[in-house]
């Protein structure tokens, strides 16, 4: 009895290993067949050859990562995601005929959460970088930000041009865009932990400015904000948001086509008035 | 210090939204790895060649990887590698796999406890139970157990306090526990931003806690005495 037993164990073990090689391959072939489905041009990157927009639809929601950032997406006294990303997704599933559930995620996960098909996507005033474009299918650029330096509001007036910044001590968030500029721009600067953080520096004195979003700068520099004697001067670059699809997913196009119709009847600037983000609409 | 007075009411309501999560792990993690704990360290001592030595690599795998890697692989790779994203996105799913992940781990951890407890209970009891005719599980259940259980009381306790800060890792996957919802405040959320005290008062939740539990698995010690 207790020899079958082993045995009948050893035949399950060998076939588990084997399943192991087994799925190790089919991944293989599945990586094989989404290069040769990007060669060939086609818009599906799962296995069955299902669009992404099919996907959603049949599943019925639209699952949207999000992290909580105002104005972007934030949260509203009841409770309920508000901001100028997360009225569009709204308005975005509401033209695919799908719910649209917003889940907050590890920004630093994003790609992960995407690829594992936790979320069907990022959007979430993401700034279209390099490493975004090669992981993600993008829609086009529908915000424009920019680095924007912050200094005291007294000092304001000796820095509002570039050549101004050059002896200044910048606090700058590690691994920003911010820090990019700073190191191409070759500025002094010491990186902290957050953009938050490196306006602490600069309201305390231990840095003389900072390098942050212009979109953060303002929200939280300036009067009626907790940074009051802060202020904005030079614009350093520029940069585009846009909204992070699993790569080679349809739903990147249906949105770019959503796009343009809110600029053509106006209820993409109406909702960004709302949040007042205007200025920063791209044509 | 104004400035913290006028915050404290709106953090200290997320905080208590995110400890409501962190507790819910811990119970659901302790309820899961008590008794799987058992189920595995009978797999380990099992006299049966196969089943021990499964069961000893299973719990090498477990113990000898970080908690951490087991959460990210067993919420994102049924997505990543096989398509099929069984827990879903959503925060239900998000806390269903962390409670997988904490109850696998947690109870290889209880099952080499459990073992020593078990294993520390003189042999000549079992042999004397044999002698009077007692079945084996009559005697795991009316000699063994109970003192098993006071033997496995102080090393328990232990595992349970890390349990309670071991919670935090679940935020790798965006649960939102009670570290995730101090840490909302750095970067900003329900108008404060810059905030970093909230963090760090998390730890207060922590030690009420975990003062409440070494309080209670003391009471506990003190009452399974009477056996020696």
């Amino acid at each position: 009895m207790k020899k079958w037993i082993a045995i009948l164990l050893t035949l399950m073990m060998t076939c588990s290993l084997a399943a192991c090689g087994n799925s190790g391959s089919s991944e293989e072939t599945g990586k094989e067949d989404v290069v040769k489905a990007e060669n060939a041009g086609t818009e599906s990157s799962d296995s069955e050859g299902e669009s992404d927009k099919a996907y959603v639809q049949e599943k019925g929601t639209l699952v949207v990562g999000i992290t909580d950032f105002e104005p972007m997406d934030y949260k509203d006294e009841s409770g309920e995601w508000i901001g100028f990303d997360a009225d569009m997704a709204k308005a975005f599933g509401e033209s695919l005929g799908v719910e649209v559930e917003f889940v907050e995620i590890d920004w630093d996960n994003k790609i992960m959460e995407l690829d594992s098909e936790s979320i069907d996507c990022v959007w979430n005033g993401m700034t279209l970088t390099d490493e975004v474009l090669s992981a993600m299918e993008c829609s086009g650029a529908y915000c424009n930000n920019g680095q924007i330096v912050v200094v005291p509001a007294s000092e304001a007036d000796k820095y509002q041009d570039e050549e101004s910044l050059s002896d200044l001590n910048f606090a700058v968030e590690s691994g920003s865009a911010g820090q990019k500029v700073a190191e191409s721009m070759e500025l002094n600067f010491t990186p902290v932990n957050k953009q938050s953080d490196a306006l602490l520096e600069v309201a305390s004195g231990t840095s003389d400015a900072a390098i942050i979003d212009s979109m953060m700068a303002a929200a939280m520099v300036g009067e009626g904000t907790s940074y009051a004697d802060l202020t904005y001067t030079v614009t350093l670059n520029s940069e585009e948001y846009g909204v992070g699809f699993r790569k080679g997913s349809d739903l990147a196009e249906a949105l770019n086509a959503f796009f343009a119709a809110a600029r053509e009847d106006g209820s993409m600037m109406e909702t960004a008035e709302k949040y007042n983000v205007q200025a920063m609409l791209s044509e | 210090m104004e400035l913290i007075m006028e915050q404290f009411p709106i953090v200290v309501r997320a905080l208590n939204v995110g400890f409501v999560q962190t507790l819910k792990l811990f119970f659901i993690t302790l309820i899961g790895a008590c008794p799987l704990g058992l189920v595995i360290a009978f797999g380990s001592m099992s006299r049966f060649g196969p089943l021990s030595f499964i069961s000893k690599i299973f719990v090498w795998i477990i113990r000898g990887t970080p908690l951490m890697i087991q959460l990210l692989i067993i919420y994102y790779f049924p997505g990543l590698v096989l398509h099929k994203p069984i827990w879903g996105g959503g925060e239900g799913g998000r806390f269903l796999a962390a409670s997988v992940s904490f109850i696998v781990n947690y109870a290889c951890y209880f099952s080499e406890i459990y073992r020593g407890g078990i294993q520390g209970v003189p042999v000549g009891q079992e042999e004397a139970g044999l002698v009077l005719g007692m079945t084996r599980s009559q005697i795991f259940f009316k000699v063994t157990l109970l003192q098993m259980i006071k033997r496995v009381v102080p090393p328990m306790s232990n595992e349970i306090i890390t349990l309670v800060k071991d919670t935090s890792l679940a935020r790798i996957i965006a649960l939102q526990e009670i570290i995730w919802a101090g840490q909302a405040f750095m970067k900003g959320s329900q108008g404060i931003s810059g905030a970093i005290w909230p963090m760090f008062f998390t730890a207060v939740y922590y030690l009420i806690c975990n003062g409440i539990l070494t309080l209670l698995l003391g009471k506990l010690e003190k009452k399974l005495d009477y056996f020696q």
